[in-house]
């Protein structure tokens, strides 16, 4: 499709969010342009060919928070994307044992006893508190967080739609929401279970890609923002997305497309333009200018208010606030190409649960440890490893016989201490490879022979991840999932409707509520925000034009 | 046999409010103390050594009203200390109320800065502490008049936040939750003002600055203004004042009758026994220990499988220990004048040496390089003592609290000491090192731990010590906890023990 001067709404960033902000907008009849700096669309739900003929994951690798409204709203499995559950996961031990994680209850239940009868009982309750968390929180993912200080009626409504959800729960249900809101994902296992490598296996979900460890309070709720979404209705499941995490991003563009919508990659966004205080348009890295009354930005805040706004345009408070907005890279990333399928000795041949998410972590200490190293800025000397070989499922990721192996890292700093410094520019080769190392010894507890049937290795670093993806300090979550960042807080406070106090200037990505992980919320809820607030001014032409 | 209204167990700080205000209200009450002194775990020492809890800043102005102390008649003036944090290079800083300098008087360049943000949270601890003064809400309807008097008072509370106008609600309600250490930088880089902030927000706590929460428990300790004092003649003499308070409204108190049991009938409390034999009998028993101990006293088969599961999961790892130091002279501390040794001293260099202090804490170790707050109550006294409270020593440390650990604790204490003072080990003639196991079987308090459950966001307020135990009352009919393990949580404040006992007085009108 040509490009033309003016546009309706410019959606700056073709990642998962924008491209559904984008989709829900040339639905509703506007003409949408999506910017992208990269020469291929995504951000950081991509799927490349790295290594011929090896589709890598590279950056996010499994899906489930993706929201079945939008996956419905939006018709994605017209376009293409079909999600493939697997079953369980395992974590295995250094002296060559293994626990399994089974979707089936019942194999799950033998299984834990294995290992401690009791914590087998107190499963029943563990999953059930989780579950008694994950339905009370899913009605508020599509929704706007109110502001408590504004009296305006949207956020007086909202407020009470909140304040009739938690009286809803009753007494004992809402105590047990806010001391599960507030704890550390350490103490709640501990709570429930008694062995280590039990607490260790489901604690994992609590600490990736944030900057707080398993003792810290909070880490809870981010188990949580795991947990919550769901594949074909089975709330708490994840697969993988046939062709990689890619395939969704396609699936949004295909949509966004069929209404109109065009996309332009290969230059990313200069400078947002203003005028008298508005949004104007945007310029491009390669001079190219497009005019619209609004912008919807799916960069992180920090890259998007302090990177390509003047500030002179911005109160200052919000500038400092941004400033503080706390963004830091916690994990790397390994995507490998196998040769053929290594073997797992602890495990029984075929066995389901490696087709699964699996780790070498064995108790609540060890993970600690790991964040410990990640605070003085050094990567995990034992680090939590999520690595899964999705090619066993998705014949579509390698050629066949060989195989694609994913593996996530968790604790990786962003600024890396290297001879009394601590920045992003310390990841060399050298330091990069040396982590590398650190991560395969790891594996190698569950498959002592990765080394021989490794063809090619990508290694991202936290600094990859902001040069590549645009992630500011390489953090997945665009902002870190602390109370202090997070529903009416996320990303600044008075700013959870998506606005800025840059008029026509949106934040359609993951620093907005609900925040990170490949959900599409945020998009779609920009998207309702800037039909409600910018249709209404009539700024916006839409086809009629 | 005798008969009373009321029986409390424990004459601490909350056991001894919590009779006193009942006993005001015209209830016959017996305290009972299993030690041979009042004072509990704030007044606990060790032969002439200084009491456990060396500084008092947050004795509620509502607690003296209730027991017959408001205002003037508080009988004895409190110093409010300056405190300073030490550094290294004898460059030290002085936080006086909300004004910071240097030590040798020069300007400090984030004093301003400093200022702001401890007025800050000042402000927002004059907030919380509302929500302190009263027994945290739930379990009534609405329209009853319990359940208005509640609304009312939260409706209240909605108001003083609005009160803080948009900006500041919205900066109140993030930062909340928040943690110590990112908040504390984003304003003020120099480690000397950063550590001891970060420092004060872990105090007592299993916790580092790093963690979410622990700014609540920083706004939570300057919600009476935030100034320390030093109490004329000590913790003993605020502990005998209380005591005095209590006799004099009424309260018969014994000493030396550790509670063995809290005897039932059909389910509804009816006395005590204690370990002499002896049974006292009333229809309401206050127990100022922790949930667990005071289940145990009444038969944990008063409670159904949940409660006991909550009561067993409450959390309580002591962390802090107290190391009292008898030195032949007053110490020399490079860098520091004389008239300020007399301070609050702590050493607490940076944020980030917190946090590392907290790390092997997580793991049953202690700290090789601790968090100290030191005082001096008498500096110019002969052969004065060095009162110091020592951050982090687990009371689950690996291999457990023996002498050679509480030798090697005393030893980290001195070096970490001599730091900022070289001369000071020197000058030690006798080391008493009091370590949370100690702390526990002296007082019961399970870990040693200061405020007989952690307080965190997930051990406060409504769910304080935990879910649905929030209103005081546990177990069988007329049982009541209103020790430090209640909201609003312990320290020389009083307030558990008072509310306990507004609590107890509704139930019996």
């Amino acid at each position: 499709m040509t490009l033309k001067p003016d546009y309706d709404v410019i959606v700056a960033g073709a990642g998962h969010n924008g491209l559904t902000t984008a989709a829900y907008l040339a639905r509703a009849g506007l003409q949408v342009l999506v910017v992208e700096k990269n020469d291929w669309i995504g951000g950081a739900a991509v799927s490349r060919e790295l290594h011929p003929g090896w589709t890598y994951s590279n950056c996010s690798y499994v899906c489930s928070l993706l929201r079945r409204e939008i996956v419905r709203d939006l018709d994605l499995p017209k376009y293409g994307l079909q999600v493939i559950p697997y079953e369980g996961g395992a974590s295995f031990t250094r002296d060559g044992n293994y626990f399994a994680y089974y979707s089936d209850h019942d194999a799950l239940r033998r299984e834990m006893a294995r290992y401690s009868p009791r914590d087998a009982d107190a499963y029943q309750r563990y999953s059930q508190a989780i579950m008694r968390q994950c339905r009370f929180i899913r009605p508020f993912l599509l929704r706007d967080a109110p502001d408590p200080a504004s009296l305006r009626p949207r956020d007086l409504g909202e407020m009470a739609y909140l304040v009739k959800k938690a009286h809803g729960l009753g007494a004992r249900e809402l105590g047990e929401t806010l001391r599960f809101w507030t704890m550390s994902i350490g103490d709640f296992l501990n709570e429930h279970f008694e062995n280590d490598l039990i607490k260790a296996h489901l604690a994992g979900s609590g600490i990736i890609g944030t900057g707080l460890g398993v003792y810290s309070p909070g880490t809870a709720y981010v188990l949580l923002h795991h947990y919550m979404g769901d594949i074909d209705g089975g709330i708490g499941a994840w697969g993988f997305a046939r062709g990689g995490m890619g395939a969704i991003s396609a699936a949004l563009a295909a949509s966004f497309e069929t209404h109109g919508g065009t996309i332009h990659t290969g230059a990313g966004v200069a400078e947002i333009l203003t005028q008298n205080g508005r949004v104007t348009g945007v310029a491009l890295e390669d001079g190219k200018v497009f005019n619209a009354p609004v912008v919807a930005s799916n960069m992180d805040i920090k890259r998007t208010i302090l990177r390509h706004v003047d500030r002179d345009v911005l109160p200052e408070d919000y500038v400092r606030a941004v400033d503080r907005f706390k963004i830091r890279g916690s994990s790397a990333k390994l995507n490998i190409a196998l040769d053929s399928l290594p073997q797992f000795p602890a495990a029984p041949d075929h066995a389901s649960f490696l087709r699964g998410d699996m780790h070498t972590s064995e108790s609540l200490p060890e993970l600690e440890r790991a964040y410990d190293d990640w605070k003085i800025g050094r990567w995990s000397e034992k680090p939590y490893i999520d690595m899964l070989i999705p090619s066993q499922i998705d014949p579509t990721m390698a050629p066949p016989g060989s195989h694609m192996m994913t593996v996530f890292v968790q604790y990786a700093p962003y600024d890396l201490a290297v001879g009394g410094t601590r920045s992003g520019e310390n990841w060399d080769e050298a330091q990069r490879k040396a982590m590398a190392e650190t991560v395969v010894n790891q594996i190698e507890i569950a498959c002592p022979d990765i080394r021989n049937h490794i063809l090619h290795m990508e290694v991202r670093s936290p600094a990859e991840l902001e040069r590549e993806v645009g992630l500011t300090e390489g953090n997945i979550f665009q902002g870190e999932l602390t109370f202090d960042q997070l529903f009416f807080n996320r990303p600044i406070p008075g700013y959870s409707d998506y606005s800025t106090p840059l008029k026509g200037l949106y934040i359609c990505g993951s620093s907005a509520h609900p925040g990170g992980g490949v959900m599409g919320a945020p998009g779609a809820n920009a998207a309702r925000n800037i039909l409600r607030r910018e249709t209404r001014a009539g700024r916006m032409k839409g086809y009629a034009a | 046999m005798s008969q009373f209204d009321t029986i409390v167990i424990g004459a601490g700080v909350n056991g001894l409010v919590a009779g006193a205000v009942l006993a005001r209200r015209g209830k016959s009450v017996c305290i009972l103390e299993q030690g041979d002194t009042v004072g509990g775990m704030a007044g606990l020492t060790s032969s002439d050594g200084p009491a456990l809890a060396h500084l008092i800043y947050n004795l509620n102005s509502r607690v003296r009203r209730d027991i017959g102390l408001g205002g003037k008649d508080w009988p004895f003036k409190s110093k409010a200390l300056p405190t300073v944090s030490l550094s290294e290079d004898g460059k030290h800083v002085v936080v006086d109320g909300a004004a910071v300098r240097f030590a040798d008087g020069s300007d400090h360049p984030q004093a301003t800065a400093c200022s702001d943000l401890i007025r800050r949270l000042t402000r927002y601890g004059d907030l919380l502490r509302q929500l302190a003064e009263a027994p945290p809400p739930g379990g009534d309807s609405p329209v009853s008049r319990a359940g208005l008097k509640q609304l009312w008072w939260l409706g209240r509370f909605g108001l003083g936040v609005k009160r803080l106008g948009k900006s500041e609600m919205r900066a109140f309600l993030q930062v909340l939750l928040s943690n110590a250490y990112d908040f504390i930088l984003d304003e003020l880089p120099d480690g000397r003002l950063s550590g001891i902030l970060a420092a004060d927000a872990v105090r007592g706590a299993a916790t580092g600055p790093r963690s979410p929460g622990t700014v609540f428990s920083l706004i939570y300790r300057m919600g009476h203004g935030g100034d320390v004092t030093l109490p004329q003649g000590g913790t003993a003499a605020v502990m005998e004042t209380l005591s005095n308070a209590a006799k004099q409204a009424g309260c018969t108190l014994k000493t030396g009758a550790p509670v063995v049991r809290i005897l039932t009938d059909n389910d509804h409390v009816t006395g005590i026994e204690t370990a002499s034999g002896d049974r006292v009998y009333a229809k309401q028993v206050l127990s100022s220990v922790a949930p667990l101990p005071t289940a145990r006293l009444a038969g944990l088969h008063h409670f159904d499988i949940e409660a006991t599961r909550r009561i067993r999961n409450i959390r309580a790892r002591g962390t802090t220990a107290k190391v009292n130091l008898r030195l032949s002279r007053a110490p020399v501390i490079p860098g520091l004048p004389g008239n300020l040794l007399g301070a609050r001293l702590l050493f607490a260099p940076s944020a980030d040496y917190v946090e590392q202090a907290f790390n092997p804490a997580k793991y049953g170790d202690m700290s090789s390089a601790p968090v100290i707050e030191a005082v001096l109550p008498a500096p110019q006294m002969d052969r004065p003592w060095l009162s110091t409270i020592v951050q982090y020593a687990p009371s689950d440390l690996s291999g457990g609290w023996t002498d050679a650990a509480r030798e090697e604790l005393l030893q980290t204490t001195l070096a970490t000491l001599a730091r900022i003072s070289p001369t000071l080990p020197e000058l030690v003639e006798e080391a008493q090192v009091i370590t949370p196991d100690l702390i526990e079987q002296a007082t019961g308090a399970p870990g040693g731990h200061w405020h007989h459950a952690e307080m965190s966001l997930d051990q406060l307020l409504t769910i304080r010590p935990a879910n649905l135990l929030g209103r005081y009352a546990i177990g069988p009919k007329g049982l009541f906890l209103c020790g430090a393990a209640t909201h609003p949580g312990g320290d020389i404040m009083g307030l558990s023990g008072r509310n306990a006992a507004l609590m107890a007085l509704e139930k019996t009108g």
